[in-house]
């Protein structure tokens, strides 16, 4: 039998995971709040019912859904079960794509029946809801278990099956075609994903150039894209976010730079890569968004080095009086591990590299930041308030970003 | 005074209908607190009601007592529900024999938001001049999160959690 492409899609899956270890929330209307508490980003059927969006403001939504309950988030828990859903789903299928924190693709037997075990058997031992979609390709299967939401289990396997439910869905429901690229398709009368798969290839690729014909493809029952059961290594690695409120005084900025190199020096280790580059983003509260960026003389995972060329970039993105509100801190020139090569100024240091591998031997141990740079000492609305202890949903190995 | 204090502080607690006896649901006449919530029914303790009460772990057993002195009858105990940490800290209450109890709690209520509570929030107990208890809620300075999430200053103590 060929296999077939599967997707699953956990439901809602921030607030099924706190079902998991909240029984009584089952049922009621639940949002989970984003890193500084303002925004819905996930909710329960209940309160979506009630109006609630992902993104609105927790002062909106509690006047839209006053019995409404709101939990912190906790993305420690929710990549706990991510990761148990991905090894159960493993014992059904070999090849696996971690897509992202709830939501994966894999090669499946073309049955019903298939797509319905996995699914009941995650509930079981799991206790999370998802929606299973079975069909030719992977888009294919993205687009019909969405129609199959929530607790589904679908296989669309006949081209007529298929070309029913296609008929009846806006070609925007395909994940990578929105406004600009949906306008384009509209004067040629494209406006479902079954006018899109019967429309001539060579206009769609016109239209959209070779992604979207890929797609084309993929509606078509084409296979393009494979299923990736490991990530391709990371081009670039980022860190940063909300400066949490406005930031208008430099030595805070500079303590903010340096808690996201910290960061990013982390996950540069986790990756076994270095950096030629260090880039420094700031959004700023006018909306203008400016950039720096400053090259190494050789590839680096090294704090001081780092700190020294964030310096440079920081004073590149830097707009005087100006107000910040967000900052990112980026590895552009990813370099991987096997013989770095080292320039003629670039002199070993043994003694710097044994204050790094401490630091992170510690850090590893008792908790990201117990040991940290004293310039962050200027931040102590972070690091002394215990609300903060973990504030990135990053899932390591999840091909999305 | 306090109308100002209401607009920053945990106002309500809502408690699983199960989790209370029977027998103290009589005791106290709670039928009229009960309330639904998807279903599933909670009592629900609100300092706007009166008289105002709320659950608490007390001599090893779950009792209802009263919470704060709104209507002032007390001289002798502050005028509000609420006492900071600090000032247990630094000694003001030790006059009272206060003790330590749990006010156990499904969810929260402040400033129009209810948030999940695992297991509840620490309060004050102490006596009025008859010997009855009278239960205070104990508040630290809001995390940036509790702030933004409740838009209140301060937030309740709670159980093994940081919100």
């Amino acid at each position: 039998m060929v296999a077939h492409f599967a997707h699953l899609d956990a439901d809602c899956y921030y607030v099924s995971a706190e079902r998991v270890r909240h029984p009584e929330l089952v049922g009621k209307p639940v949002g989970v709040l984003g890193n500084n508490g303002a925004c819905v980003i996930a909710k329960s059927y209940e309160m979506k019912a009630r109006g609630v969006k992902t993104g609105t403001p927790i002062w909106d939504a509690k006047e839209l859904c006053p019995d409404g309950v709101y939990i912190k988030r906790d993305f420690y828990w929710y990549e706990i079960l991510s990761r148990k859903m991905l090894d159960i789903v493993g014992t059904f299928s070999r090849q696996v794509e971690y897509f992202s924190i709830d939501e994966f693709f894999f090669r499946a037997e073309p049955s019903a029946r298939t797509a319905t075990a996995i699914r009941d058997h995650i509930y079981e031992t799991a206790g999370l809801p998802v929606t299973i979609g079975v069909a030719r390709t992977r888009t294919l299967a993205k687009l019909f278990s969405d129609t199959a939401k929530p607790l589904g289990a679908v296989a669309v396997l006949g081209r007529d099956h298929e070309r029913e439910l296609l008929a009846h869905m806006p070609v925007t429901e395909i994940s990578g075609i929105a406004g600009r690229r949906a306008a384009r398709l509209a004067p040629y009368g494209i406006r479902t994903c079954l006018d899109l798969a019967d429309a001539d290839g060579r206009l769609v690729q016109k239209l959209l150039t070779k992604t979207g014909y890929e797609l084309w493809l993929e509606l078509n029952g084409h296979p393009v894209t494979p299923i990736r059961t490991e990530r391709t290594p990371h081009k670039v690695l980022a860190r940063g976010g909300s400066l949490m409120g406005n930031v208008a005084d430099p030595t805070l900025l500079w303590a903010w730079t340096v808690r996201h190199i910290e960061r990013l020096i982390e996950e540069l280790r986790f990756h076994v890569v270095r950096t030629d580059a260090l880039g420094v983003q700031v959004a700023w509260k006018d909306g203008e968004s400016t950039g720096g960026v400053c090259k190494l003389s050789c590839p680096s995972d090294r704090f001081d080095e780092l700190l020294d060329a964030a310096r440079v970039a920081l004073r590149r993105a830097y707009v005087p009086h100006g107000t910040a509100t967000h900052l990112h801190v980026i590895a552009p020139e990813l370099r991987r591990a096997k013989g770095f090569q080292l320039s003629l100024f670039d002199i070993p240091d043994p003694k710097r590299e044994a204050v790094a591998a401490a630091k992170a031997a510690i850090n590893a141990r008792y908790g990201r930041f117990k040991v940290r740079s004293g310039t962050t000492l200027h931040l102590p609305k972070v690091y002394k308030d215990p609300a903060n202890d973990f504030d990135i949903c990053d899932v390591r190995g999840k091909v999305c970003f | 005074m306090i109308t100002e204090m209401v607009n920053i502080m945990c106002v309500g607690v809502a408690l699983a209908y199960s989790e209370l006896p029977l027998l103290l649901m009589d005791k106290h006449g709670l039928d009229e607190r009960i309330h639904d919530r998807g279903g599933e029914k909670e009592v629900r303790f609100y300092w706007a009601a009166t008289p105002t009460l709320l659950p608490v772990w007390w001599n090893g057993r779950l009792q209802v007592v009263r919470w704060g002195n709104k209507d002032r009858a007390e001289r002798k105990l502050p005028p509000t529900g609420w006492t900071w940490e600090d000032s247990i800290v630094a000694g003001k209450w030790s006059e009272l024999a206060p003790e330590p109890v749990v006010v156990p709690a499904t969810y929260g209520l402040a400033n129009g938001v209810w948030f999940k509570l695992k297991q509840g929030m620490r309060g004050l107990l102490v006596h009025d001049r008859k010997g009855a208890p009278v239960v205070f809620l104990i508040c630290q300075p809001a995390t940036r999160y509790y702030q933004v999430m409740t838009r209140s200053e301060w937030m309740p103590l709670l159980v093994d959690e940081v919100i």
